[in-house]
């Protein structure tokens, strides 16, 4: 069960935002949600929050429509920042949670515990605009789960906190999943999700592209990635000549090349000893979600010459 | 809902936009309803006496209160301390006047010039010393005149008629010199006894002669047979100071309201809230939130600037011991009847008008633009503030009459009639009726769009299409 997004369509205006998106989300998982910027990430999460409603199609939660669902039982957290800037961080966390349904003691004694994991108690008394954009991070994830919601939707929470703040808000979304609250999340920092997902959704242009848990989409993927690296010939140009395997960078160390998963890999080696290489190096690997990502979105989102996918995908440096 | 994808024109989309958007927000959110609109009155009303502006500006508008109160009878003390006494010479040469001498007249002038300005004063000496002499030669006299040791020179002479001359040298400027028109009166009264005594009457039948008329003003106007003068002048004092008071407050603090909404829109914490509150909850916490602060503002300006002119009259009289020119400002029963008036009002036409000015916040994209924004409401409670200010010479006219019955012009025009007395109890009851039913009618117009523009970050909706998302669902 869990939460089922079927078949939703949004329009604005004439911009049709998402088209026929579908995804599952199963009770008590991690699910990783990702786009190119302006994919349609925040609006579907806008829609499941049922802060807007998709034109049509259904989204339900363990078989019952998401309207009917207490507000109080989903913590939101968006992706820009959702606070009042003039407010001490105590006063605010507590209004939140208060407005979510706690009462004041409960409320005071969930922000002391996640004050102190966070390890920002000394920052109760502080107004928000005074800290750190990463410490606001951590106030709008307070703001999230403080009232204890069963449904976490978080919209880049990662964005803006150093790796240091980053493991601990990690460590925060484990704790959560052994609590076993269920968690969607979105973001751009795709090794995050092979840590923590279970499942994931990558869609482009308001269409799901990818669906799947994290190793079926690697699999399913049809190909996977070589290094190679030969004392003699550090460019080996020969490699281009081959079907089926495509070189996707070329360093001082080494060779990195998509072979696709009907090719023999041994293939390589061959070729190599055939061309007199020395070989020092030959490993197979799956290819990471970061390269999935860019193969699948990247392709497109070349087209609408998106400077920043653009570079990524052809980054060959 | 059904999808419109073939070629949908602009009009089309944007209601469809509409449409999904206001329908979503309108889930079933009763819960905790009054619990939620307490929490939020709390947050918003602690959230604006707390800040810093606030109170300074507060602060401020109480300083100034109080000084204005005050500047009155500063400006009398400092005049009453500084002025010295002006010396004030009188040449007799007529031998007696009205059957006075020397030192008789020496009294009379005294009595005359310094009871006409001070009063009984005790503590403080009075405002003319006087000399009567009797000499041919006034030119010493003249010297000190001109050296300035004497403040005025009055030669008294009878003119061949037998009447009193008066002849008055003064080295001061004639035109703000107050002291010619105390002196004139007193010697114009001093040649009426004078005449009088030489028609053979004595003094106390000049006083018969000249004896004040009965003189009783019956106003057979509607209601203001009732009221006493002093009443009446208390009513206009209050109506003006009221409505110049409604007219400021509900503008101010629905600007507030409007500027808080669309802070919380800008800071974008209202993506969380709507996920925790529905927007009628959110609309009518901010509106009570920041009416009870501002009320609470308004009740400190009120009360600090009436106690400070209560206290005008005693300092006054402990200071230069003068009672006469301060502010009769009896606060009667009817003054307080038409102060409780002005709470009501004021009341009403703050949560009328927030309503609106919370919808207009809402439709903002960004926070500067609110003022823009809020514009036509500024311009629709303009029209209430000049009808009270040019019907107060004509309260009972019609038109007056019918603006003082729509309730967005009410409070001011209402205030106003009532001030000077032109309204009847049952109008009173009437407007107040007709007022509540529209705030509430506004609340739902205003929530509705409040609804819809919490979230929209696009094209303002045109005012067609506002009545189209109101008359929704």
């Amino acid at each position: 069960m869990g939460l089922k997004v079927e078949h939703i369509d949004k329009s604005f205006g004439q911009l049709h935002v998402i088209k026929d998106l579908s995804m599952e989300v199963k009770e008590g998982s991690i699910f990783g949600f990702l786009g190119a910027n302006g994919a349609g990430k925040t609006t579907t999460m806008r829609m499941i929050l049922d802060i807007l409603r998709p034109d049509c199609g259904s989204i339900t939660w363990n078989g019952k429509d998401m309207r009917d669902i207490p507000r109080h039982n989903l913590g939101y957290l968006p992706e820009e920042r959702g606070l009042y800037p003039k407010v001490e961080v105590q006063e605010q966390l507590l209004f939140l949670a208060r407005l979510n349904g706690l009462s004041k003691t409960a409320a005071l004694a969930q922000l002391d515990e996640w004050l102190e994991r966070f390890e920002i108690p000394q920052y109760r008394n502080r107004k928000v605009e005074e800290l750190s954009k990463g410490n606001q991070q951590k106030i709008q994830f307070l703001a999230t789960i403080l009232h204890d919601p069963l449904i976490l939707i978080m919209d880049e929470p990662f964005s803006g906190l150093d790796p240091v703040n980053a493991n601990l808000l990690k460590d925060a979304l484990l704790e959560m999943h052994r609590r076993g609250k269920t968690m969607i999340f979105s973001t751009h920092q795709l090794e995050q999700v092979e840590e923590l997902c279970e499942d994931v959704v990558i869609i482009d242009k308001g269409q799901t592209i990818i669906a799947g848990s994290v190793r079926e989409v690697k699999r399913q993927q049809g190909r996977n990635v070589a290094r190679l690296k030969l004392d003699n010939d550090s460019e080996a140009r020969w490699l281009d000549a081959l079907e089926g395997v495509q070189v996707t960078k070329r360093r001082q160390d080494y060779i990195e090349m998509h072979i696709q998963s009907n090719l023999n890999p041994n293939l390589i080696v061959e070729e190599a000893l055939c061309h007199g290489a020395i070989i020092s190096r030959f490993e197979l690997g799956e290819p990471s979600l970061t390269d999935i990502f860019i193969e699948r979105v990247g392709k497109t989102a070349l087209q609408d010459a998106s400077p920043v996918i653009a570079t990524q995908a052809g980054g060959m440096k | 809902m059904a999808k419109n994808t073939v070629a949908p024109s602009e009009k089309q989309t944007t209601e469809q936009e509409t449409t999904s958007v206001s329908a979503s927000l309108a889930r079933s959110g009763n819960q905790n309803n009054l619990r939620n609109i307490g929490l939020i009155i709390e947050r918003e009303f602690k959230n604006r006496v707390t800040q810093r502006s606030f109170r300074i500006s507060t602060a401020i508008i109480l300083i100034l209160i109080v000084i204005g109160s005050f500047v009155p009878t500063i400006v009398a003390y400092i005049s009453s301390v500084s002025n010295s006494q002006t010396k004030v010479v009188v040449v007799n040469n007529t031998g007696t006047i009205a059957g006075m001498n020397n030192v008789a007249l020496q009294q009379y002038f005294k009595a005359s010039l310094n009871g006409t300005t001070t009063g009984q004063s005790t503590s403080t000496k009075p405002a003319y010393s006087i000399n009567t002499v009797t000499t041919d030669t006034i030119s010493n006299f003249q010297k000190q005149v001109m050296d300035g040791s004497t403040g005025v020179l009055l030669v008294l002479n009878r003119t061949p008629a037998q009447d009193v001359q008066f002849t008055y040298y003064t080295n001061a400027n004639p035109v703000s010199d107050s002291n010619v028109s105390n002196v004139q009166g007193v010697a114009s009264q001093l040649s009426i006894l004078d005449r009088a005594s030489r028609l053979g009457l004595t003094p106390d039948q000049t006083g018969k002669l000249f004896a004040q008329p009965q003189f009783t003003v019956v106003n057979i106007g509607q209601s203001q047979n009732n009221r006493s003068v002093s009443d009446i002048v208390a009513g206009y004092i209050l109506a003006y100071a009221g409505i110049i008071l409604i007219f400021m407050s509900v503008y101010l603090y629905g600007v507030t309201v409007a500027t808080g909404v669309a802070e919380e829109k800008g800071s974008r914490i209202m993506e969380i809230l709507v996920n925790a509150a529905t927007p009628f909850q959110l609309m009518t916490g901010k509106i009570i939130g920041i009416g009870s602060a501002g009320l609470a503002q308004m009740t400190a300006f009120v009360i600090v600037g009436i106690s400070a002119l209560l206290i005008q009259n005693p300092i006054k009289a402990a200071l230069i011991g003068n009672n006469s020119s301060a502010l009769n400002l009896n606060i009667t029963g009817s003054s307080i009847t038409l102060l409780l008036l002005l709470l009501v009002y004021f009341i009403l036409g703050f949560l009328l008008y927030a309503t609106l000015f919370a919808a207009m916040g809402a439709l903002v994209k960004r926070q500067d633009e609110v003022n823009n924004a809020v514009q036509p409401l500024t311009w629709l409670f303009m029209v209430g503030y000049f009808v009270s200010f040019f019907g107060i010479y004509n309260p009972d006219a019609t038109w007056v009459k019918v603006v003082s019955y729509i309730p967005f012009w009410t409070p001011t025009t209402m205030l106003m009639r009532i001030g000077v007395g032109s309204a009847t109890w049952w109008e009173i009851l009437l407007t107040i009726v007709i007022m509540i039913v529209s705030i509430f009618v506004c609340a739902i117009f205003a929530a509705r769009i409040y609804r819809y523009g919490v979230l929209m970050y696009g094209q303002k909706p045109s005012l067609r299409q506002l009545f189209k998302i109101a008359r929704m669902n």
